[in-house]
């Protein structure tokens, strides 16, 4: 078998394959040598493919397309799978956890909302309608395992990624803002104690992957708006990197179509070596062998090379001259023809691809993850205006293939056909069957009792959870594009913390604001409770920057750690149960979605897995300008108000792992109540009354009133005993708890006649003011001080965090 | 009718403020033509009151910033920017574009550097004016705000030349405080002749008030910001010509 692999100094391009007669064993080992990714039984389906419908042996070029084609990365094939999920509640088959939690849900609130979703889960992003004319798309990619062995170059393809991504959503959106949320292992954490060579330690990681995503972003000219990170030991070994970006395209833009006759062109950047089996390896364990081995399944970003293709994808829209775009991602030339041509049919001729160096074999070319290229089918009639414009934008343009009706997809090389695949079978992955539990552990409520609310509040706006994001956020180009209305940094001093982004919208007086949430640490002890607050948190952040409830879509993407670990799965198929009740309950559709599984490494001391980790983003559609609300108090004589009720459950916070005791109920969103009271925030916003609004989340009251107060407008005086709560709680319960759905409101003090109007029946209650007779945070029990704090200490502790490491 | 002067935004690859500035050179009256370099003709230039250099990176400015750009301008251009200048034409250059005209020796010597963080500043910053004559500048109050996005901002010049320039008003726009090692403190930087400005700030980011970091949200925000009057004072003077 070995001998027949394909090598340096062999000239031919490529090889049969022979697996008529190989037994499973045979099969796996086959796939282990080619590091196809594949298990026996796809291997067998493969073989039985062969043997019957081919009547052939396969050549490495389809072996190889059929593994990135049915990899994890690419056929989602655990969220398609068959699970066999117990827990608490009891035992159940779970038929896909996509069709179950996230396509079923946004299947049904479609039925309800028609016309707001206008595509979803089969382009490259999922739309939703901005205004009759536009509509604005989102897509958020995960780039972790090539992240973890080359940071820079890892995170500047991410990037490079997402925006191909939008570009080829559609007939080719116009990307106008990012964002990126990162997890990283703590910035001090002891290099001694990571357990395995080569791994990179979290400053190293941390510095590569921000200055990979500024340099890809900023050339690009899109602004990175907004984003997260989060600390934790368990991201050490495998950190997770999240790129987003954002589009808008005219309606009559969104749908496309094959057809045979057409051309099929590539435009932009060369095919070479870099970024092979990209998506294979995403779709393993990372282990040291990674670090040296795998180097080469990263890919290498070149963001003036994709810069150029964007101008002349956006202006070949804009002309009419496409018929069907895809990028080229995963899998290369061989998904974005698989996509393009996989229903109607067609030739694609490798010899044609200009490469970035000689000698590459048929597979390499085709299965090539290389970045800035995208693959257009246009009429012939358009290739000499198509030609004109690469000329101009200096981008290079190649006729690679043309569409036929044979419904067959048949690759050439110097005129030999190397693959040749019914795209109708090649997608039947067989489904996987997998088991999965869920046991809660154990619970426990701790005393909280008296401490110094002072020391903790400092200690908590010290933490690396909350700490200023400034000197990230500073390396990026947030406001390219003239449109970021709304500044992840703003406020009086310019360098208060918002929660959602919002940018305007050419052409439109409607605007798109952006959100998200990851709990990471609520995942731990309660998975469900995190699905459900992370949905929660990203709608109420798009809320308090003004946007419509009933005009809000979700992306979901997830990391989870070994799929192949009962427990692991079951901590994901809970999240699903959470995300898809909280969702539902918002009317809220998900209209894209990603997952990245196999985020664990085999450490000297055996595997560590990420925990399971669900971020959730959303696109918000804001009505009006004058809707826009920061979430920084603007007067020096207004009051403020907190809308929802808060209750005693500690667990999942950032206090109580600041104070180690992490085995509390974690508590769960009240949607009924939740949505009742977004709504009515959005009629007083709609009518002008509310200065300023600010979600309470991590690190809860305390953090939540003080970073309002970093607009250094005046100081403020909260008291205690006008919180609403459920049942007796102590000082440190109200100001640390993280309850879900409730949000901070700055008004006026003539306002609150009409606000106590709207907020009739909900919990809602006045608990401060803003003062210029102290520059402090006074936090008070009735009568009695039971915190006092200048906000100019408290700034200086939160805005120097992460500033001795970055 | 209303007179729509000529504007010529030349455009690299790698230029990204295009689209933006022009909307800008568009609301304060222009009639705004954005040209990729490769499509450069001779002719391009005719009627044109006002060439603009956007910002962005140029050609990914791997190498100093401005520098590839400078040379393809030198290719495909020649001195027909100097010409057109002599002729009496007008030229804007913003953050790259600014990097881009001191590298063709159209602005007084110098060169835009690393800032001296090393790093990337994207923030507001307070300017102060330095020549009230500035064609580019006179419609603007002594002191104001403007967002800066750039990694090579710090200008640096022969000894004693950046007080020079502070001194005889080709300084035309300085930093209120130090934001990126300037010498002197200088943002934007004019030649003898008055007719060319290149500055580091981004007024195409600062056209309407609800560009701001801290508008009146719930106001009206559709007001003219600091920005807007740079293109609106250069229209005014081209206008009067």
């Amino acid at each position: 078998m070995e001998e027949k692999l394909p090598n340096q100094e062999d000239k031919k391009s490529f090889y049969e394959i022979p697996i008529r007669d190989l037994d499973p064993d045979g099969l796996l080992d086959l796939s282990e040598k080619m590091k196809l990714s594949l298990s026996v039984d796809d291997m067998i389906e493969i073989q039985l493919y062969y043997a019957s419908a081919m009547r052939r042996e396969p050549t490495d070029v389809e072996l190889e397309c059929i593994a990135q084609t049915w990899s994890e990365h690419c056929k989602h094939r655990i969220f398609g799978a068959r699970i066999e999920h117990s827990s608490p509640q009891g035992n159940e088959v779970i038929d896909s956890l996509f069709k179950t939690f996230i396509k079923g849900v946004t299947e049904r609130i479609m039925e309800k909302k028609p016309g707001f979703v206008l595509g979803c889960f089969v382009d490259n992003a999922g739309f939703v309608k901005l205004d009759d004319d536009q509509a604005i798309c989102l897509k958020l990619e995960t780039h972790n395992h090539p992240s973890a062995i080359e940071p820079y170059a890892g995170a500047n393809t991410g990037l490079g990624g997402v925006i191909r991504d939008i570009l080829g959503a559609g007939k080719g959106a116009k990307p106008i803002a990012s964002c990126d949320i990162f997890c990283f292992g703590p910035p001090d954490t002891d290099a001694q104690s990571i357990d395995a060579n080569d791994v990179i330690h979290p400053l190293g990681i941390m510095r590569g992957v921000v200055r990979g995503v500024r340099d890809y972003g900023n050339r690009m000219g899109i602004p990175t708006i907004t984003g997260a990170i989060q600390f934790d030991p368990s991201f050490i070994y495998n950190p997770l990197v999240f790129c987003g970006t954002a589009g808008i395209i005219p309606i009559s833009d969104i749908d496309k179509e094959m057809s045979p006759n057409l051309r099929v062109i590539a435009v932009g950047g060369r095919t070479g070596r870099d970024g092979l089996k990209g998506a294979t390896f995403s779709s393993m364990a990372l282990d040291t062998d990674s670090h040296e081995e795998d180097q080469q399944a990263v890919q290498i970003g070149n963001p003036i090379e994709e810069k150029k293709a964007a101008d002349f994808v956006i202006e070949a829209r804009k002309e009419n001259l496409i018929e069907f775009i895809t990028d080229c991602g995963a899998g290369g030339f061989s998904s974005a023809a698989g996509e393009m041509l996989s229903e109607v049919g067609g030739n694609l001729y490798l010899e044609r691809a200009p490469l970035k160096e000689p000698g590459m074999t048929s597979w390499e070319i085709f299965l090539s993850e290389s970045q800035e290229r995208m693959v257009l089918a246009v009429k012939e009639e358009f290739l000499p205006r198509l030609k004109e414009l690469a000329d101009i934008y200096e981008t290079e343009l190649t006729e690679i293939g043309d569409s036929d009706d044979s419904g067959i997809l048949k690759v050439w090389h110097n005129g030999e056909l190397v693959c040749e695949l019914d795209n109708s079978r090649l997608h039947d992955a067989p489904i996987r069957q997998l088991k999965s539990s869920f046991e809660r552990g154990e619970i426990q409520k701790y005393e909280w009792s008296q401490t110094d609310l002072g020391d903790d509040l400092l200690n908590v706006l010290g933490d690396f959870a909350i700490g200023s994001r400034e000197p990230i956020i500073r390396e990026y180009d947030h406001e390219v594009q003239g449109n970021t209305v709304l500044k992840p940094l703003a406020g009086k001093s310019g360098d208060a913390p918002q929660d959602s982004s919002v940018v305007r919208i050419d052409g439109s007086d409607r605007l798109m604001s952006i959100g998200l949430s990851l709990l990471p640490e609520w995942g731990k002890t309660d998975p469900l409770a995190m699905g459900k607050a992370t949905v929660d948190e990203c709608f109420r952040s798009l809320i308090a920057s003004g946007a419509n409830p009933e005009k809000i879509a979700l992306l979901d993407n997830f990391c989870v750690g070994n799929p192949d670990d009962s427990r692991e799965l079951g901590m994901l198929v809970e999240t699903c149960k959470g995300i898809a009740e909280a969702a539902e309950a918002y009317s809220a559709p998900f209209v894209s979605g990603k997952d990245s599984f196999y985020n664990y490494f085999e450490t000297d001391q055996g595997p560590v897995s990420i925990p399971t980790t669900c971020l959730i983003s959303g696109m918000g559609v804001i009505e009006n300008p004058s809707h826009v609300t920061g979430a920084s108090i603007r007067n020096s004589n207004s009051v403020v108000l907190i809308l929802g009720t808060t209750d005693s459950k500690m667990g999942g916070s950032v206090y109580a792992r600041i104070k180690e005791k992490t085995q509390e109920e974690v508590p769960h969103a009240n949607f009924e109540s939740a949505l009742n009271d977004y709504k009515k925030f959005h009629k007083a916003v709609s009518e002008g009354l509310i200065l300023s609004a600010h979600d309470v989340s991590e690190g809860g009251l305390g953090v939540a009133i003080a970073e309002m107060a970093f607009s250094e407008v005046g100081g403020v005086t909260i008291d205690l005993e006008e919180l609403p709560t459920q049942g007796e709680m102590s000082n440190a319960e109200c100001l640390f708890a993280e309850t879900p759905s409730r949000l901070l409101i700055e008004c006026e003090p003539e306002s609150l006649g009409q606000l106590e109007k709207i907020f009739e029946g909900s919990d809602c209650s006045v608990i401060g003011k803003v003062t210029t007779k102290h520059q402090n945070l006074s936090i008070n029990v009735g009568s009695k001080n039971v915190l006092e704090v200048g906000i100019s200490t408290l700034k200086e502790k939160w805005k120097n965090v992460l500033t001795p490491y970055y | 009718m209303e007179e729509r002067p000529n504007a010529l935004l030349l455009k690299f690859p790698g230029t990204n403020c295009d689209f933006e500035t022009a909307r800008a050179l568009e609301a304060s009256g222009f009639s705004t033509t954005i040209l990729p370099i490769a499509a450069f003709k001779k002719e391009s230039l005719n009627s044109v009151k006002l060439v603009v250099l956007s910002s962005g990176f140029s050609y990914g400015d791997y190498v100093m910033a401005g520098r590839l750009a400078q040379l393809e301008t030198q290719r495909k251009v020649g001195d027909a920017l100097t010409r057109f200048r002599d002729n009496g034409g007008y030229m804007l250059g913003i953050c790259n574009g600014f990097q881009i005209l001191t590298k063709l020796g159209l602005l007084p010597e110098g060169s835009l550097i690393d800032n001296t963080s090393g790093r990337f500043i994207c923030k507001w910053v307070h300017l102060k004016k330095n020549n009230d004559q500035n064609a580019f500048l006179n419609g603007l109050p002594e002191t104001f705000e403007l967002p800066i996005a750039h990694a090579e901002g710090r200008f640096v010049a022969p000894d004693g030349a950046a007080e020079s320039y502070v001194e005889n008003g080709l300084a035309a726009l300085l930093y209120h405080d130090d934001v990126n090692g300037s010498s002197s403190q200088i943002a934007g930087l004019s030649d003898q002749s008055g007719r060319v400005l290149g500055l580091m700030p981004h007024p195409e980011r600062f056209l309407w008030d609800s560009h701001h970091y801290d508008p009146n949200w719930q106001g009206d925000n559709s007001g003219w910001g600091a920005g807007y009057m740079i293109f609106k004072s250069i229209y005014n003077t081209i206008i009067k010509e």
